[in-house]
C-alpha cells in the first residue's frame, strides 16, 4: 500500500515535470469529469449559488441521446435505461451511443455547422462528407485542421478542400472564418481599424492572418497556392504597410516570399486556374516550395502558440453540450472577455493537447460530469446566471435533430424492438434520411435564437408534416394508438413515444378527456393529441 | 439632432402604463419572453409603437432607368427619345412616361444623386436592401427586417414583413433577409401565389379542432415551462400564439374584399394587385411590405422596355398615393422606390442601357419626408453626380430618420454594438420634415 502511494506520488511529480506546470491546476491524468465538477462546484460554492437537482433518468437518457447521436431515444431505449439497476448504466449508455455510426454522423453535422455556418450543406464532395469520414476514422482535431487547411488529393482528404474553395473568392472572409472556426477569434473588426475595445487585436493581426491565406486560388477541382504574395494595408494613420506572416499571438514566420508574383509565376497560375474549366483533373497542382498555409498550420500548433487552437475547440465543445460556452460569444476569446472558469478552460485545453486532440475523450468527459446532468428546472425565483452551469440550459433542436426525432416520435415503437444492433442502426439511419426534407425547411439555431412564426405555420398547416409524419398508416404510432383497447392506453402510448418518458397521471386524464370528447372521430383526436405533443416546447428543446 | 424630429407625445409612456406592464410581466407564466434581450420584445415596447409607421417598398428589380423616370435628360446625346414634362412642383420635370406621377410630385422626394458604386446584380441588390455591405463575419438585416423589428409588435396578429416577388428574374439576388436578427424577423415570402404558404388550414381538420388542438398544445406547454426559462422557448410559444391571428389575416391577401372602384384604381396587372394587397396589409398594421416588379435589366431595347414598364409603375404608384391619402394614411405609410442600381446614360449598340451605379435615382414618399423636394443633381448628360451625392448608407439613414427610428441606434451581436447604419453615416436632413 505504501509502495503504491509512493509510486503514485512519484508519477505526479513526473507529470508535473513533464508539463512544466507552474500554476495550481489539478494534475494531468485526472478524469475530465471530476475536474469539470471540481471547478464548477467551487465557483458555485464561492458565490453561494445552489445548483438545480440532478435530472431524472428519463431526462438524462433523452439528453444524452439527442446530444450524442442527434435524436430522441426510442421507447425501448428509455425503458431499458429506467429499468436497469446496473450501477454503471450511464457509462454503458454513453459508450454504446458513442460507438454507433449515428454518433459520427451527428457530430459531423455539428462540426460542419460550426465551421461553415450558412455554407454548411450535405452532398457528395462536401465538407460534411469529409467530416463524417473523419469522425468515423476517429481523426484528432489537429489532423482535421491540417487536412482542411492543406487538402490533398486522396479520396479521404479531397472533400476537405471544399472548406477553402467555398471562400476562395473572398480572402477577407476566408481569413475571418478560419480565425473564428479554429481560434475563437473574430478579427474582422481589425480589418478597418485596430479593435476599439480589445487591445489584443491590431490591423497587423488581421492582415497578418490574411497573408497566410491570401495566396490561395482555385484550380480545377482543387485549391492551389501561389509561390509568393504580398498583402498591403493602409492604417488609419501613417503610410501603407506590408503585412507579415503573423499569427494571432504575434508570432511571425520569416520569409522572402512577401512579393508580387513574377511574370513566369503569373503565367503558371493562369495555366493552373484555366484548368478550372477542366473538372476531370485528378491531381492537385504541386504545393509551392514555401507554403504560407502550411506555415499557418505549423505555427498555430506549436506549443507556445497552440493555446488559441486548443482553448477554442474546448470552448466550442463545451458550448455544444451545455448550450453556452465558458467564453461567450464563441468568437470573442480574448483578454478583455475572460472565461467564466479560466482555470478549468486552461486545464481542459492542456488535457486535450496532451491527449493528441482526441475529441471523443473530451466529449465523453463532459457528458460524464455531474454539471452536465442537472435539471433544467429551477424552483426558486432567483435563477442563477448561465455562467454557473447550475441549471441545464434549454437547447433548441437542430433541424436534423428535430426532423429525425419527429420521425421516431411518430413511428410505432414496436418497429424498433427485437432488432439486431446493426438492424437497429439501419432503421435509425432511415429515419434520419426521411427527415432531411423537413430539416431543410427549419432554421439552424444560433446564440439568442428566435423561432419565427414560419415554423409554427409549417407545423400547423404544412402538408409535409401532416402527410409524412402525422399519418396513421401501417407501422405508425397513430396506427398503434388506434389499435389500443382503451383511450387511456392510447394516450399513454402517444406520450411515452413522443416525449420519451412515462406519461403523468394528470396528463393522461386531460388527454383522455380530449379524446373522449371526440369519440366520433377518435383517429383524428389522436392525431391532434400527437400534434400538440410534438409542437410543445418539451419536444422542441433538448432539456 | 435626431431627437428633434421625434415628437415627445409619440414616445411618452405614462408611469401608470409602465407600472401596469411590469406587474403584468411578473404575473405571466412566460416571464422570460419579456426579458430584456438583444431581440427584446416587450409590452412596453408595444406601447411605444402605437403610432406605428409602415413602409411599402416598390422594388424595381434589375435596375430601372433614372433617365426614363425621375431624372430625364431631354435633348442630351444620352437622353433617348422621351420628353420631360413639368410637374405640380415648379421647376421639377420627370419623364413623359409618368404623367400621373407628374400630378403628384408634391408628395414625393426624389433622390437624384445616388452613387452606390456597385453594378453587379447580386451584390448590389444585397447592398440596396441593407444600405451597406455585409461584413466577413456578420450578416446585416435588410430594410424590411429592421422596420419589422422596430415597428412590429411581439403579439401582432399580422405578419411583420411580407414580400411579393412573383417573376423569377433576379429573385434569388434579392431575397428578404433578416441577417443577424434571425428567424423571428424573417419575411413571409410570396413567390408563386398571392396567398402565403401555410396560412390556410389543411382540409383534414375542422376549424374548431384546429383551434382546440392549439389550446391543448398551450396546456401541455404550460406544464413544461414551469420552472424553466429561455428566450428561445419564449419565441417558440410566441410563434404558436401568433398562428391563429396570422391565419385570420388571410383575407388581407384577398382583393375581392375591396370595392370594384378601388380595384379599378390599381388596375388589373399583377403589380397593381399586389400593391393593393400591400395597402391592405399596411392598413392592418403590417410594418413592411415589399412588392417587387421585375425585370428592368434593359441591356437591349431599353426604350421599348421602359415604354412598357414605366407607365405601369406610374399608374400603380399614383394609385397607392391617392388611396393612402384618401384613407389618411400618407403620414404614417412610406412608399419607397428602389432598384439595385440605375442604367448607363450611354446607349449601347443594341439600343440598351447597361448597369450603372454612379448617378441614379430613388424616391421616398409619405411619413416624415418633405414632399416636392429633389435632392441631388447630375450633370447634363447624367454621367455623374455634381451636387448632393448620396450613397446607400445615407439613403437608409434618411429612411430610418423619416420613420422616427434613430439611425445611430445600436443592436447587439454578443457584446458588440452594431448601429443601424455604419458609424459616421448621416441622414439627409434637407429632405426630412
Amino acid at each position: 500500500m505504501r509502495l503504491l502511494r509512493l509510486v503514485l506520488s512519484g508519477l505526479a511529480v513526473l507529470t508535473y515535470a513533464a508539463t512544466g506546470r507552474t500554476d495550481d491546476l489539478p494534475p494531468a491524468g485526472r478524469p475530465i469529469e471530476s475536474v469539470v465538477d471540481q471547478f464548477v462546484d467551487a465557483k458555485m460554492a464561492a458565490d453561494k449559488v445552489t445548483p438545480a437537482e440532478l435530472a431524472d433518468d428519463a431526462t438524462l437518457v433523452r439528453r444524452l441521446t439527442l446530444d450524442l447521436v442527434g435524436r430522441i431515444p426510442t421507447v425501448g431505449e428509455t425503458d431499458a435505461y429506467l429499468k436497469s439497476t446496473d450501477a454503471d448504466k450511464r457509462t454503458k449508455l454513453i459508450d454504446r451511443l458513442m460507438a454507433s455510426t449515428a454518433f459520427d454522423r451527428h457530430q459531423a453535422i455539428q462540426f460542419d455547422v460550426m465551421l461553415n455556418g450558412e455554407l454548411a450543406r450535405q452532398g457528395r464532395g462536401s465538407v460534411r462528407d469529409y467530416l463524417t469520414q473523419a469522425m468515423k476514422d476517429r481523426k484528432p482535431w489537429d489532423q482535421i485542421f491540417r487536412e482542411l487547411m492543406l487538402p490533398g488529393d486522396t479520396d479521404a482528404t479531397k472533400a476537405a478542400g471544399e472548406f477553402l474553395r467555398a471562400r476562395v473568392t473572398d480572402a477577407d472572409k476566408m481569413t475571418n472564418d478560419v480565425s473564428v472556426a479554429f481560434f475563437g477569434v473574430n478579427v474582422s473588426c481589425a480589418q478597418c481599424h485596430d479593435h476599439p475595445l480589445v487591445k489584443d487585436w491590431k490591423q497587423d493581426h488581421f492582415f497578418g492572418m490574411k497573408s497566410f491565406l491570401a495566396r490561395t486560388y482555385e484550380a480545377g477541382n482543387f485549391v492551389a497556392e501561389r509561390d509568393a504574395g504580398v498583402v498591403k494595408f493602409k492604417p488609419i494613420k501613417g503610410p501603407e504597410k506590408t503585412a507579415k506572416l503573423m499569427f494571432l499571438t504575434g508570432a511571425v514566420v520569416e520569409t522572402d516570399t512577401l512579393r508580387e508574383l513574377s511574370k513566369d509565376e503569373q503565367k503558371k497560375e493562369k495555366e493552373a486556374a484555366d484548368k478550372k474549366k477542366d473538372k476531370t483533373a485528378t491531381a492537385a497542382p504541386p504545393r509551392p516550395k514555401f507554403s504560407a498555409r502550411e506555415k499557418l498550420v505549423e505555427v498555430a500548433l506549436q506549443p507556445k502558440e497552440a493555446e488559441f487552437f486548443s482553448r477554442s475547440i474546448v470552448n466550442r465543445l463545451w458550448h455544444r453540450f451545455f448550450g453556452s460556452g465558458l467564453v461567450n460569444p464563441l468568437d470573442q476569446m480574448h483578454s478583455e472577455n475572460p472565461a467564466s472558469h479560466p482555470d478549468l478552460l486552461k486545464w481542459l485545453a492542456r488535457d486535450l493537447a496532451a491527449h493528441k486532440y482526441d475529441l471523443r475523450r473530451l466529449v465523453r468527459g463532459i457528458v460524464m460530469s455531474k454539471a452536465y446532468s442537472r435539471d433544467s428546472r429551477y424552483s426558486s425565483e432567483s435563477r442563477p446566471e448561465d455562467k454557473y452551469f447550475a441549471v441545464a440550459k434549454l437547447k433548441p433542436l437542430t433541424p436534423q435533430q428535430l426532423a429525425t426525432s419527429l420521425k421516431i416520435a411518430t413511428t410505432d415503437p414496436k418497429s424498433f424492438e427485437g432488432l439486431k444492433e446493426s438492424e437497429f442502426e439501419k432503421r435509425i439511419e432511415q429515419a434520419e434520411q426521411a427527415g432531411r426534407g423537413l430539416a431543410s425547411l427549419i432554421a439552424q439555431p444560433t446564440d439568442n435564437f428566435q423561432i419565427g412564426v414560419a415554423e409554427a405555420l409549417l407545423f400547423s398547416n404544412g402538408d409535409r408534416v401532416a402527410k409524412e409524419y402525422l399519418t396513421d398508416g401501417g407501422g405508425t404510432l397513430l396506427a398503434a394508438a388506434k389499435a389500443a383497447k382503451e383511450p387511456t392506453d392510447a394516450v399513454a402510448l402517444l406520450v411515452r413515444t413522443s416525449m420519451a418518458r412515462p406519461a403523468g397521471d394528470d396528463e393522461v386524464k386531460a388527454l383522455t378527456a380530449y379524446a373522449t370528447e371526440r369519440k366520433d372521430r377518435a383517429a383524428d383526436a389522436y392525431k391532434q393529441i400527437l400534434w400538440a405533443l410534438v409542437t410543445c416546447p418539451e419536444f422542441r428543446f433538448c432539456h | 439632432m435626431f431627437h428633434k424630429r421625434c415628437t415627445p407625445g409619440e414616445h411618452a409612456v405614462g408611469r401608470r402604463a409602465f407600472l401596469g406592464a411590469s406587474t403584468a410581466f411578473a404575473a405571466t407564466a412566460f416571464a422570460d419572453m419579456t426579458g430584456l434581450n438583444v431581440l427584446g420584445s416587450s409590452a412596453l415596447a408595444a406601447d411605444l409603437k402605437k403610432t406605428q409607421k409602415r413602409v411599402i417598398l416598390l422594388w424595381l428589380a434589375g435596375g430601372c432607368s433614372q433617365l426614363e423616370t425621375w431624372d430625364p435628360k431631354p435633348g442630351a446625346s444620352t437622353g433617348g427619345p422621351f420628353r420631360a414634362i413639368p410637374t405640380d412642383v415648379t421647376g421639377v420635370h420627370i419623364s413623359e412616361l409618368m404623367p400621373q406621377m407628374a400630378q403628384r410630385m408634391k408628395h414625393v422626394c426624389v433622390m437624384r444623386g445616388l452613387d452606390t458604386k456597385n453594378g453587379d446584380h447580386g451584390s448590389a441588390a444585397k447592398l440596396m436592401m441593407r444600405g451597406r455591405r455585409d461584413e466577413a463575419g456578420l450578416k446585416y438585416p435588410d430594410l424590411g427586417a429592421v422596420v419589422a423589428r422596430e415597428m412590429g409588435r411581439a403579439d401582432s396578429k399580422v405578419p411583420d414583413y411580407v414580400t411579393f416577388y412573383t417573376q423569377t428574374e433576379g429573385r434569388s439576388f434579392a431575397p428578404g433577409d433578416s441577417g443577424f436578427l434571425g428567424a423571428r424577423y424573417a419575411p413571409m415570402e410570396l413567390t408563386t401565389n398571392n396567398i402565403p404558404e401555410y396560412i390556410r388550414k389543411l382540409d383534414g381538420i375542422s376549424d374548431l379542432d384546429h383551434k382546440q388542438r392549439g389550446e391543448l398544445r398551450d396546456l401541455l406547454g404550460k406544464q413544461f415551462t414551469k420552472g424553466r426559462q429561455s428566450e428561445t422557448m419564449g419565441s417558440h410559444n410566441e410563434a404558436y400564439e401568433r398562428v391563429r391571428g396570422i391565419m385570420a389575416s388571410e383575407s388581407l391577401f384577398d382583393i375581392s374584399k375591396e370595392p370594384q372602384k378601388v380595384r379599378d384604381r390599381y388596375g388589373p396587372t399583377q403589380f397593381g394587385q399586389q400593391a393593393l394587397i400591400a395597402r391592405r396589409l399596411v392598413e392592418a398594421g403590417v410594418p413592411f411590405v415589399r412588392v417587387a416588379r421585375a425585370w428592368w435589366d434593359s441591356h437591349g431595347q431599353n426604350f421599348e422596355t421602359h415604354q412598357e414598364m414605366v407607365p405601369e409603375l406610374d399608374h400603380v404608384m399614383a394609385a397607392l398615393i391617392d388611396d393612402l391619402k384618401d384613407r389618411g394614411l400618407l403620414n404614417d405609410v412610406m412608399i419607397v422606390t428602389l432598384s439595385e442600381f440605375g442604367r448607363t446614360p450611354g446607349i449601347n449598340s443594341s439600343l440598351g442601357r447597361d448597369h450603372f451605379a454612379s448617378a441614379w435615382s430613388s424616391t421616398i414618399t409619405g411619413c416624415g419626408i418633405k414632399g416636392g423636394s429633389v435632392y441631388g443633381k447630375t450633370d447634363d448628360k447624367g454621367n455623374k453626380v455634381v451636387a448632393e451625392q448620396v450613397d446607400g448608407g445615407s439613403l437608409f439613414a434618411t429612411i430610418y430618420a423619416a420613420l422616427g427610428i434613430n439611425p445611430e441606434k445600436n443592436y447587439y451581436v454578443g457584446s458588440r454594438p452594431i448601429p443601424l447604419v455604419n458609424p459616421g453615416v448621416q441622414a439627409v436632413e434637407e429632405v426630412l420634415l
